[in-house]
Formats: C-alpha cells, structure tokens, sequence
C-alpha cells in the first residue's frame, strides 16, 4: 500500500459519523500548527491520533473543543455546527475533554470536581439557588450520587475526600476523565491519558476505556503510547507537521511505509 | 498653532515621564507577569529622596537624580526579596498584586504622616530658565526631563535588544523555565529588571519633582495613568508603551487646555476603557493564546 | 458528622448537623444584633456600629467576587458612591419615596457592576484589576466634576434618614433613633449574608469557585465564565449600592470624597485580613477594621497604615486571614481523627 493522495473510505456503511470537520487550519504566528486537516469520527468508535511530537495532535484537540479558533475549516457534531460555538457552549452538545497538563481544580475535593461536571445537568428553578427548595435538594443528592458512581468507576472511591491535588499523578488522571464524564458526553477527548502512568496503571486505563466504549461513548484519544493506541483504536489517524498523513485501521497503519518513517524507526512494534 | 504647538511640547515633556514609570512597570510585567501597585511610590520617594538631597544636605540636582536612581533601584531589590520572590508560584497570581496594594497603601499613609500633606516647594535650578522658538518656550527643566528620558529609554532599549543581559531578560519573559534550563538563573534576572525598573521610577520622580505637586500622592497621580498606558500599549510590549506614553501625555496636555485639568483622569480612563473594549491586547498587539 | 465539607467550621461536636448549627449561628447573629444597641447606648458607639454594618455589607459584596469570583474587584467605591448618590439623587430631586428610591439605586448600582464586569470580561486578573480602578477613579470625578447634578465637593446637605416604618400594630419605628437605624441597617446585612450564603452553597458558589480556580478547566465542564463573572460583580455591586442607599441616610450630607478610590483599598483590607475563601470571614474582618482603630484612640491618623500592613502581612504569611487562623487554632484545639485543613 502506497502513500496516495486521496483519502481512503472512512465511513463504514455500519456507523454514523459523529464527529466531522473540515478543512481545519491554526497558525500561531509564524508557526502553521495544524494544516488543513480533516476527520470523521464514527459513532461508538475508539478514533486515535497520533504523530510525533509537536506535530499537532493537541491544538487539533483545542480546536475541536473550542478553546482554539481555527483560521479556517468546519466542525460539526451530530447535525449541529459547532463552527464559531465557543467551549463551553459545545460542551452541552455533548463534547467532554481532558487535558494533557493535568488541569484539575486542586484545592478542591475529588468528588467536588467531579461534581463540577453535572453543572450543565442542573434543572432547578432560579429562586431555588436562594432558597433551597425540594428540587435543588434532589439535584444536590443526585449529584453526589452519581459523582460516587463515576468515582468508583474509575477507582477512585478511597480518595473522593482528598484534596485533588494530593492524588498521585495517576490517579489524577483518572479524575480528569471521572469530571469530564460526569458532563455525560456523547464523545470523550482524552489528551495523552497514558502520558507519565506505569504499565499497571495504563492497563486499568485501558480497561476503563473499553469499557466506556461498550456503553456507547465515542472516544478521540490523543496518544503517543503507540502500545495502547494499538490495543484500543478503532481507528487511527496519523499527522506531522501539523499535516493529514494517513488513517486506517491500527494494523494498516502500522505497515504504513509513511508512518513509519515519520517515526523515524522509533516506537512502532 | 502657538498653542497646539506649545501642548504638543508639554505633552512630549509628560510623556516622557510617563513613559519612565510605565516602561518600568512593563519590563516587570514582562519577566514576573506580576504588577507592582507600590510602584507609584517609588515614585513619590524618589522625588522626596531628591528633595531632600538637595535642600537638606545641599546636593546639587543632577546629583539628586543619581541619589533617586540609587533609592529607587534599593527599594526594587526591597520589594522582590520581601514579596514577588517568596510568593513566587504560591497560591493565587492576584496575591503579589495584592500585597503590594498593601505596600502602596502603608508607604503613602506612612509618607502623609511624615511627610505631612502640604506640598514641598522642590525648585530645581533649572526651572527658572527658559528656551523659546518662535512662539512657544520649553523651560530648561522640561528640556532636561525630556533629554534625560530619551537617552534612558535609548539605553535601555540598547540594552534589551542587542546585550546578553537583556537578552536573557526576554528570554525569561518568554518561557522562564525553559530560559533557566539554558543556564540563566531567572531569579537573578527578575532582580536586575526589578532594580533598573525601580531605579527608573525612582527617577522619574526626581525629575517630576520640580514639575509637578510634591506631595505623598504625588506618585499616585501618575502612576493611575502609567496603568493605562501600560494597558494601552499592551502589557509587557516595550515599543507599545513608549507609544501609548507620549500618546497619553499629548491627550493630558491637550485635555488641560481644551477641557481642563478636572476632565483628565476622565479622558485617559475613558480612553483605556475603549481599548480594553475593542482591542484588550493593546496598540502593538501580540496575540498571546493561552498555552494549554 | 458532616465530611463532605472538611474545610468547614462546622461545631458539629455540639451533636448537632449543619442545617441545625447554621440556624444557631443565625440565632447568635440575630441575638447579637438585637442586643448591641442596649449596650451600647451612647452615639459615638452606636454610629461606630452602623458604619461597621454598613462595611460588612460592602465586604461582602466583594468578597462574592473576589473571594469566590476570583475577580479583583477594585471599583467597589464606585458602586457604593453611586448606590448612595442615586438614591440621594432620587428623593432629593424627583421626590421619589425612600424604598423605591433604595431598590433604584440597588439597580442601578447593579447594572454599573455588570457593565464594567462586561469591559473586563475578556482580562485576565491583573488587566481587570486595572479596569476596575480606572472605573473607580472615573466615577469619583464624575461626582466630582458634574457640579449641576452632584454639587460637586459643596456635596449634598441635609438628607434624611428613612422614613418612619409604621408596622400593623407597632408605633411607628422613627430612624432618627440610631439604634432603630443600626437595626435596619445590620438587618440588611445579615440579609445579605444570608442571601449570599445561600448562593454560595448552591451549585452558582462552585461554579464560582471552578471559575476561580482554572477558568479553561471550567469552560471544558461547561461553565460559561464570562456569564458568570458579570453575575458575580453584579451582586457584590448591587450589595455595595444598597449599602451606598443606607449610608447617605445615615450620614445625612453626601460628598464625594467619601467615595474615593481609597475606600476600595479599605474594603479590598477588610476582605483580605478577614480571609478571602470564606464569607464569614470578611465580616470579622469589616467589624475589626472598623473597630479596632476607635478602640486604640492614639491610632486614629494611622488607620490606613495599620491597614495596609495588615494586608501586606497577611498576604504573605497567611493568606486565609482570619479565618484560616481561626480554623489552625480550632484544629490544634479539638483533637479531631480526620485529616484538617484539607486546603
């Protein structure tokens, strides 16, 4: 199989594309970080990007979640365009994400971050946030719940009361992707999860993973763990210098003559 | 035209001052992202430290400018070593802010209570001379303040762009950890930029002396318009400041003849909150994206 | 045993929950009030505790953003000024009734606060900050220089305080009486607390506090923190403009200096030394500002040292004010097995 120029088929007649942008470009003055680049994200799929370092795999992120304004390019999620939506407002669409500097709220509890993530969820009359009526004690107690819940899911139930901040740096991570569950996303963006874990801890990660994706969660993940992205990816999307290099399934892309020498013989096994 | 002729002078003569203060502040922002709110009185005691010199132990007034140089670079390396160093990546960034708000408030009220509130009569020999074209005139104290601040700013501006020194001090700015895996010590620098910034200040009020009211508020009243400038010309952007300097102290100067003194603080506030509207990023903008 | 909270000051060994040891507290707060007047009957103290009451409102109007926002708010003499001037302005001028004169001032005061918070919405802190007291010293020479409607320094003379309050079956309650004047005015304060409180420990208090902690963070959650910054500053403005609505009453002649930028920086001290992560804290550090420069006489001239100084050094070596030491002295105290000052 060749480098070619035009795109291989990435819509399996099987899947809806959830997630698919267009023509995306960044520049950072002088610096083009993502390059007209384009993907389609599949329903209920594992959609790995990945490349060496510095080729724009996390501005990509930042400009899928909004916290970026592409230069140019189109995104759109489920029917709605989300070109133009600043974060927050995509978040209620249904996009979570993690960061890859850990950016949890440290002074705060673990469970109190992860019940950052329900805000979104809340229904409560303006007049209850004064006087704590029925409906806001219900929230408040399903919100407390449910953060239990997410917390025990990922591991982290003896740590729900510890400053977050004091977690270890794996465990961090996993709270990172507890709060971004809580906003129940219809698809997770997980930046450099595996990124300083042990191999222990990136088989629990792993493990959680699929099991979010056996429940329906359609996951991006930007990884450089070439071990993990293989194990877990439905697809794969390849970029350096900020370019589209090549997608396909882990096996094509792990023949991938192009790829491999963007790796430059390094991590590929 | 005399009259348009003669602000534009005095606007350029208050500019300049402004531009000492505000490039202080600037060159402190750029290296520590962190405003010093005592720098106003570092203004103020430069200006009383000159004062003194000269009419208490009879220095002359070139000499007294050197005095402030001196107190206002020691009182720099007296507020990084108490408050900016050991708060450093402690807690919230609004801390040192805050603290030194503190700082401000306790130096001007100590000042008022030493000092007392009438203002001092600080003659400079230079007041009294004067230069005339055509028909407008420049007192040789005004000439002084503007020769003064062009050079210093020339120097410094020498300084950042082509020494080592002021290199590394950019470099800092830039990326502080990266600048001290390179072998710079970035503590070290933020002391050098927050004694030359001081001292500048320092300075500048033993030129203002003369120029304007000695009081304890006298720094307080600049330094109020040294923000804006800062603000205006974007934080941390050396060039954007000595712009938005000399462009502040033109609006005062024109503002005073054509409005009055009462409509200044209004004019320049007026005009910074305009910026803040359509460009927060200031005149020179250097779109800095938050690196996540 | 509450520990979803341990950061809390809860006297949960009195056995009782939170719910019932925040209505004791209340139940104190409200006592204490009731009975200061009767102790106090002279009217040099009684004028010193309205001015207190009047600072507890101002605190904790900042402290909303500053301390929960993570805003800071240095316009807080603006809003006072013109809560006061508003209100002034509307019965002296157009013969408006006090109350709908109060609730226009507390609007408009509220509206300055989201108009300026709307300037600032795109600044980071320090940018803010500056804006702020640029708004703060704009208003002041507004009330200055608009000598035809403010009078300029002449200021406004002889204003009255609130109208009697005639309640069904009571005589009716003259303000004239200072201690019926603190009353109303402490009243209002511990409304406000309450009112703020209760936002605080509402969803809006951790949206807050996300915003403050890591404003990128918060918007991946989906907080929309621009929008919630304007609430916040429109809240601690409209307290500042029912407070700036009180004081104008109470003092009877308006002048603009009383609103200059140098109260902001008063407030800004009373917040920070009182502890500037909780909302009880700020309120010990308004009463103690206030009080401690009567109760050492010699001090008077020295206020804004003393401030000052306090401020610097609680910045530095112990950032949670009041509160947080309160807090270290309670944990040394009670021998407690669960981990304190989680922080």
């Amino acid at each position: 199989m060749t480098a070619d120029a035009a795109r291989p088929e990435i819509d399996p007649p099987q899947r809806r594309v959830l997630l698919r942008a267009g023509g995306l470009n960044k520049r950072f003055g002088g610096v083009h970080a993502v390059r007209d680049i384009s993907l389609a994200i599949p329903e209920g799929a594992i959609f790995a990007v990945i490349g060496p370092n510095g080729a724009g795999k996390s501005t990509l992120l930042n400009l899928l979640s909004g916290i970026y304004r592409p230069d140019a390019g189109s995104m759109v999620l489920g029917g709605i365009d989300l070109t133009g939506l600043p974060a927050h407002r995509r978040v209620r669409h249904g996009i979570a994400r993690t960061f890859q500097k850990i950016r949890l709220f440290r002074h705060l509890s673990a469970i109190e971050n992860v019940v950052a993530g329900f805000h979104i969820h809340y229904d409560i009359p303006a007049w209850q946030y004064v006087v704590h009526g029925p409906a806001f004690r219900r929230n408040h107690a399903r919100c407390r719940q449910e953060a239990a819940r997410l917390l025990a899911f990922m591991g982290l139930e003896a740590r729900a009361h510890l400053p977050a901040g004091s977690l270890s740096y794996g465990e961090q991570r996993m709270l990172e992707i507890a709060r971004a569950l809580a906003t129940a996303p219809r698809l997770l963006m997980v930046d450099e999860p595996a990124a300083g874990l042990n191999t222990a801890e990136v088989d629990t990660l792993l493990e959680r993973i699929l099991m979010l994706r056996r429940d329906g969660l359609t996951l991006c993940i930007v990884e450089h763990n070439m071990d993990l992205v293989m194990k877990v990816a439905d697809r794969v999307m390849v970029i350096d210098y900020g370019q589209f290099l090549f997608e396909g399934t882990p096996a094509e892309v792990q023949s991938h003559a192009g790829v491999v020498g963007a790796y430059l013989g390094g991590e590929l096994r | 035209m005399t009259i348009i002729l003669q602000q534009g002078i005095n606007g350029v003569v208050l500019g300049s001052l402004y531009v000492l203060v505000a490039l202080g502040l600037t060159l402190i922002y750029g290296v520590l992202v962190q405003i010093n709110f005592a720098h106003a009185d570092i203004v103020t005691l430069g200006a009383f430290s000159a004062y003194f010199f000269m009419h208490g132990v009879g220095g002359g007034y070139l000499a007294s400018i050197g005095v402030s140089l001196i107190v206002g670079g020691a009182l720099g390396w007296l507020m990084n070593t108490a408050i900016f160093a050991p708060l450093q990546g402690k807690g919230s960034e609004l801390l040192p802010l805050i603290a030194t708000i503190g700082v401000s408030v306790t130096m001007e009220n100590a000042m008022l209570a030493w000092f007392g509130p009438i203002p001092y009569a600080f003659d400079s020999p230079y007041s009294n001379e004067v230069f005339r074209f055509g028909g407008t005139f420049i007192t040789a104290q005004n000439a002084l303040i503007v020769a003064v601040s062009a050079v210093t700013i020339g120097l410094l501006y020498a300084f950042m762009k082509f020494t080592f020194l002021g290199k590394a001090l950019r470099a800092v700015a830039q990326d502080r950890e990266t600048a001290g895996l390179m072998g710079i010590n970035p503590n070290q620098l933020v002391m050098l930029t927050f004694v030359i910034a001081s001292a500048l200040a320092g300075m500048a009020g033993a030129m203002l002396g003369p120029v304007l009211v000695l009081t304890p508020f006298a720094g307080t009243s600049v330094i109020v318009k040294a923000f804006a400038i800062v603000i205006i010309g974007g934080f941390g952007n050396f060039e954007g400041a000595i712009l938005a300097g000399l462009l502040v102290g033109l609006i005062e100067s024109f503002t005073t003849q054509y409005l009055g003194p009462g409509m200044i603080d209004i004019v320049v506030f007026a005009l910074l909150l305009m910026m803040l509207a359509i460009r927060p990023t200031g005149l020179i903008a250097e779109k800095r994206e938050e690196n996540v | 045993m509450s520990d979803a909270e341990p950061a809390r000051l809860t006297p949960a060994r009195l056995g009782l929950g939170p719910i019932g040891s925040r209505r004791l507290a209340l139940l104190c707060a409200a006592l204490t009030i009731a009975v200061l007047p009767l102790v106090f009957t002279d009217t040099y103290w009684r004028t010193n505790l309205i001015v207190c009451a009047l600072n507890v409102m101002l605190a904790i109007g900042l402290d909303f953003v500053l301390g929960y926002a993570g805003q800071l708010n240095l316009g807080q003499s603006a809003f006072y000024g013109i809560g006061a001037y508003v209100s002034t302005l509307l019965i002296t001028r157009l013969g408006v009734p006090f109350w709908p004169a109060f609730a226009g001032a507390v609007a408009f005061s509220c509206l300055a606060g989201v108009v300026l918070s709307l300037f600032a919405m795109r600044l980071r802190g320090h940018y803010l900050a500056i804006a702020s007291l640029g708004f703060a010293v704009i208003t002041y020479q507004i009330l200055l220089n608009w000598i035809s409607l403010t009078q300029g320094p002449l200021g406004i003379y002889a204003i009255p305080p609130p109208p009697p309050l005639t309640l069904p079956g009571l005589p009716a309650i003259d303000f004239h009486d200072l201690a019926n004047l603190f009353y109303l005015v402490a009243g209002f304060a511990l409304l406000s607390y309450l009112l703020v409180d209760q936002l605080i420990r509402s969803p809006i208090g951790e949206t807050l506090t996300a915003i403050r902690e890591d404003e990128v963070s918060a918007a991946s959650l989906g907080m929309n923190c621009g929008a919630w910054k304007v609430f916040a500053f429109g809240v601690g403005a409209a307290v500042a403009g029912a407070a700036g609505g009180f004081y104008a009453g109470f003092v009877g002649t308006l002048v603009p200096d009383a609103f200059f930028i140098t109260e902001s920086f008063t407030i800004l001290a009373m917040v920070v030394v009182g502890g500037m992560g909780t909302l009880i804290g700020p309120v010990c550090g308004a009463i103690l500002l206030t009080l401690l420069p009567e109760l050492l006489r010699g001090i008077g001239d020295l206020r804004l040292v003393v401030y000052g100084v306090a401020v610097t050094l609680v910045v530095l070596f112990i950032p949670g004010g009041i509160a947080e030491a309160a807090r270290l002295a309670l944990g040394r105290l009670g021998r407690s097995s669960r981990r304190g000052g989680a922080r």
